[in-house]
């Protein structure tokens, strides 16, 4: 074993060391891309601050206090150095505030919807995707494929309107939006699932016909083991693989993916601190956002690599 | 493969499972109490009264100044009256006796002076008041008379004084050292309420002010409730969450339209408020010239528009300024729907149809380009209606949709042809918008910079400002709007006002004459049904 662990070691710090520079080049990229944008966002803060008159010197006063004022570089070092220190600096449109406080306020209602989601896939995916597999071109099949295909196609904002108009206003079942408690999370959660579910429904159902064809299905029935038996611990098990990896980029997705949701079931997240910044100019907020999402991708796709490492003896092997 | 029951009895498990989950949940009842739930797009966010970043009727509920502008003139507000000097320099406030902060500060004349020092710290922050630049000194000589002494007169001082900010009171006690330019401690006022509870970007809660000195608010508690999407707050309005929805862009007129004939829901309008036009820049090569300008005024159909794009929730616009506006009861002669004559217009100016259709003369062919907002919807559809009828006279149009902030830099930098826009509207017009067509802070400036009588237009706005005689000061502005109406650089389209929809069982829906004041106190809910 221990030739394992040492290899483990060594993959496990290779991934680790090579994180770094895809963080740099993260942070590097976000910050020149939010630069380019034409509008000064000295002049934009004020106007959100509804300057009614702006004038030059307004300008450039704002400008020195946003420390807009020095050279592009310069200013990049300072973000970066200021990040390591955990110090994401202040909101241009309200200074009051920090953008970590900003985050730190808005995240954990995010973390709330897309963890509700992430369940919602998990849920409803499996079984239905199972199933699905299990009873191909049926009438149970077919229904399922068509709401696929359907809720695939239908963009979140009108699914989310739809849902509203159904579950609150002609069921009168649950709050319209707003947050507060969790009767409030329960149709936000549901819209982002949506989509994911209907991907997790077809990767589950393809993988699983295709397990089926392998030779290993004909070995279990020839060895007389039950249906059931052959259905759960051996295709759905090997089918499960690929899904695994995909979960694990669609966590920082469901996370980064709430924007439009939070936006039409006024959900406190993130998603519509991002929004708010970008209509903003906010840069600061923007920036870290950003940079959030990408280590979000960077740590989720490292973790669930080495988890598969761990978990596959087949790819160590291979490596070794 | 076989089926198997076990999945059957499985898949009904968790559909039974899961509709319990949401039938449970439903059975919260949903209470009704004297709480006014109203809503808004965002959060209040910095509600200092000497800084403009927190939402203005939250201010106008919280805060009060010197004086109210009423649809009557000037009312008195902390000022119980005033005396103007002859020369029009010096003001001195009587200040109401006996009104208190909600913290239990006395408002007396030396509170009002710790409040005008604030400002006065930041004076740069305020210069689009033209009076900042006037304004010289202030002073208490005792606790119920405040001064203000000016280098000269400024006749819209007492506007200027009455706007929501920046000259609205805040209780010294929660100034920073006598400061306020980098925030405050708390959001103390003397208005009718008082904000006892704010959960950012969820809610708000004001309660009222039981110390209040004016009339008692009959609705003690108001919850405002952040709701960003348009669709989401009708909805939430009919499923009862809410009471009131209330502003100049919070409902289109499709939902407006929706809920006319609809017992269990009031619709309230405002007179117009402000005016939607759009802007020609004269330094365009085309519409340097006037025929050109004139015969797009005349090939804009504002009745279809209002009716079309506004189901009359705008009424259509002949004007820059609405004649309710003050000082705007101007006769000037309306450029009528006439196709016709805009084409005559053209055709007598030299502008020859083309092998393509396209009007040219000179080289220079009738191609314009539109920019409009592109988060406003309503400026598409009617650009898009525009596009379409000027189409039919040889003029190309278009259209380019951008994001807010890269819309307003290209109208204050004058990159536009024509452009869509909104005057600044009550109480702000006609002085204060007319003031700031002299400087290049918005489209004005460069649209009206080639006229010929740019010069004296400019020098006319000057001297209302400083026009102590209200006959000198109306000759003035007739002279001016006469001139920019005649030069027709100005396209106007519809009057924008405020709408309301709200729950029936609320009373005393209505509008002020400051824009963005939701008149809470005059509101009250129908007393319930046995």
């Amino acid at each position: 074993m221990t030739w394992l662990e040492h290899g483990m070691k060594n993959y496990i710090i290779m991934r680790l060391l090579a994180t770094i520079p895809l963080l740099l080049g993260i942070s590097f990229l976000c910050f020149v891309f939010i630069n380019l944008i034409p509008s000064d966002p000295a002049e934009v803060a004020l106007r959100i601050r509804q300057t009614p008159i702006i004038t030059e010197e307004l300008i450039a006063q704002t400008r020195a206090e946003l420390g807009l004022d020095q050279p592009f570089l310069v200013r990049y070092f300072v973000w970066l150095w200021d990040c390591l220190h955990f110090d994401l600096g202040f909101s241009y449109t309200n200074p009051a505030r920090t953008v970590l406080g900003e985050i730190g306020r808005c995240l954990p209602a995010t973390l709330e919807l897309a963890g509700l989601s992430l369940v919602y896939v998990i849920v409803l995916s499996l079984p239905i995707g199972f199933l699905s597999a299990v009873y191909k071109d049926t009438l149970f099949d077919r229904i399922m494929r068509g709401v696929v295909f359907a809720t695939t196609a239908m963009p979140v904002y009108w699914v989310g309107l739809l849902l509203i108009w159904l579950i609150s206003i002609k069921c009168d079942l649950l709050p319209t939006s707003g947050y507060g408690g969790f009767s409030s999370l329960i149709l936000p959660a549901f819209t982002v699932a949506l989509s994911y579910i209907s991907t997790y429904i077809r990767l589950i159902r393809n993988n699983m016909l295709e397990n089926m064809r392998e030779d290993y299905v004909l070995y279990a029935q020839a060895r007389g083991l039950k249906q059931r038996a052959i259905l759960v611990r051996h295709i759905l098990k090997n089918s499960l693989q690929s899904c695994v990896t995909a979960i694990g980029m669609s966590i920082p997705q469901l996370i980064a993916g709430t924007i439009v949701v939070e936006n039409v079931f006024a959900w406190p997240g993130v998603g519509r601190l991002c929004i708010a910044s970008i209509f903003n100019r906010d840069y600061p907020v923007i920036q870290a956002y950003v940079l959030l999402v990408g280590v979000l991708f960077v740590f989720f796709n490292l973790a669930f690599d080495i988890l598969q490492y761990v978990a596959d003896p087949r790819l160590r092997e291979r490596k070794s | 493969m076989k089926t198997s029951r076990f999945w059957k009895e499985a898949l009904v498990a968790t559909v039974l499972t899961g509709s319990l989950c949401v039938g449970g949940v439903a059975l919260a009842a949903e209470q009704k109490s004297d709480t006014l739930n109203f809503v808004n797009y965002r959060d209040v966010r910095d509600l200092n009264p000497h800084l403009y970043a927190g939402e203005m009727y939250a201010q106008e509920m919280l805060y009060e100044t010197l004086v109210d502008i009423t649809a009557d003139g000037y009312k008195p507000c902390l000022a119980e009256s005033w005396d103007i000097s002859p020369d029009g320099k010096v003001y001195t406030f009587h200040i109401r006796k006996g009104v208190t902060f909600t913290d239990g500060t006395p408002c007396d004349a030396y509170a009002i002076k710790a409040n005008f020092d604030a400002i006065l710290e930041n004076r740069a922050r305020h210069t689009w008041l033209e009076m900042m630049h006037l304004l010289e000194k202030v002073d208490a000589p005792d606790a119920h008379t405040f001064r203000i002494f000016m280098k000269a007169p400024y006749w819209p001082m007492l506007t200027e004084l009455g706007v929501t900010r920046p000259f609205a009171m805040i209780s010294p006690a929660a100034m920073k050292d006598g400061s306020t330019k980098d925030g405050v401690k708390a959001y103390i006022g003397t208005g009718p309420y008082k904000l006892t509870k704010v959960v950012t970007d969820e809610y708000a809660v004001f309660e009222a002010n039981e110390n209040y000195w004016g009339e008692q608010p009959k609705i003690k508690r108001i919850v405002v409730k952040v709701i960003p999407d348009n669709q989401t707050r009708i909805l939430a309005l009919e499923k009862g969450e809410i009471d009131l929805i209330w502003g100049k862009n919070m409902l289109d007129a499709d939902a407006l339209n929706k809920y006319r004939d609809n017992k269990d829901f009031g619709i309230a309008m405002s007179t117009p408020t402000s005016t939607r036009h759009i802007v020609l820049n004269g330094q365009n090569p085309v519409l340097a010239d006037i025929a050109v300008r004139k015969a797009l005024q005349h090939a804009t159909n504002r009745v279809a528009i209002a009716k079309g794009v506004f189901h009359n929730t705008e009424l259509p616009a002949d004007t820059l300024y609405a004649r309710s506006v003050p000082y705007c009861d101007i006769d000037l002669p309306p450029y009528e729907y006439d196709m016709e004559k805009a084409a005559r217009i053209l055709d007598e100016a030299g502008w020859k149809p083309g092998s393509d259709g396209v009007r040219e003369k000179d080289g220079k062919r009738m191609e314009l380009g539109l920019l409009y907002n592109s988060n406003s919807v309503t400026e598409k559809t009617i650009a898009e209606y525009l596009q379409h009828e000027y189409g039919k006279l040889g003029i190309r149009v278009s259209l380019r949709g951008e994001e807010e902030q890269s819309y307003r830099d290209n109208m204050k930098n004058g990159l536009f042809d024509m452009i869509f826009n909104i005057c600044w509207g009550m109480p702000y017009d006609p002085q204060s918008s007319m003031a700031a067509m002299r400087q290049r802070v918005y489209g004005d400036y460069a649209a009206q910079l080639a006229l010929p009588d740019k010069k004296e237009i400019d020098a006319a706005i000057t001297e209302i400002m400083s026009s102590t005689d209200p006959a000198r000061r109306q000759e003035l502005f007739t002279f001016a709007l006469t001139h920019l109406h005649e030069d027709a650089i100005y396209i106007p389209l519809t009057y924008e006002t405020n709408k309301a929809l709200f729950s029936s069982r609320l009373k005393g829906v209505g509008f002020t004459q400051t824009q963005y004041e939701v008149p809470f106190v005059k509101m009250s809910f129908e007393a319930a049904k046995p």
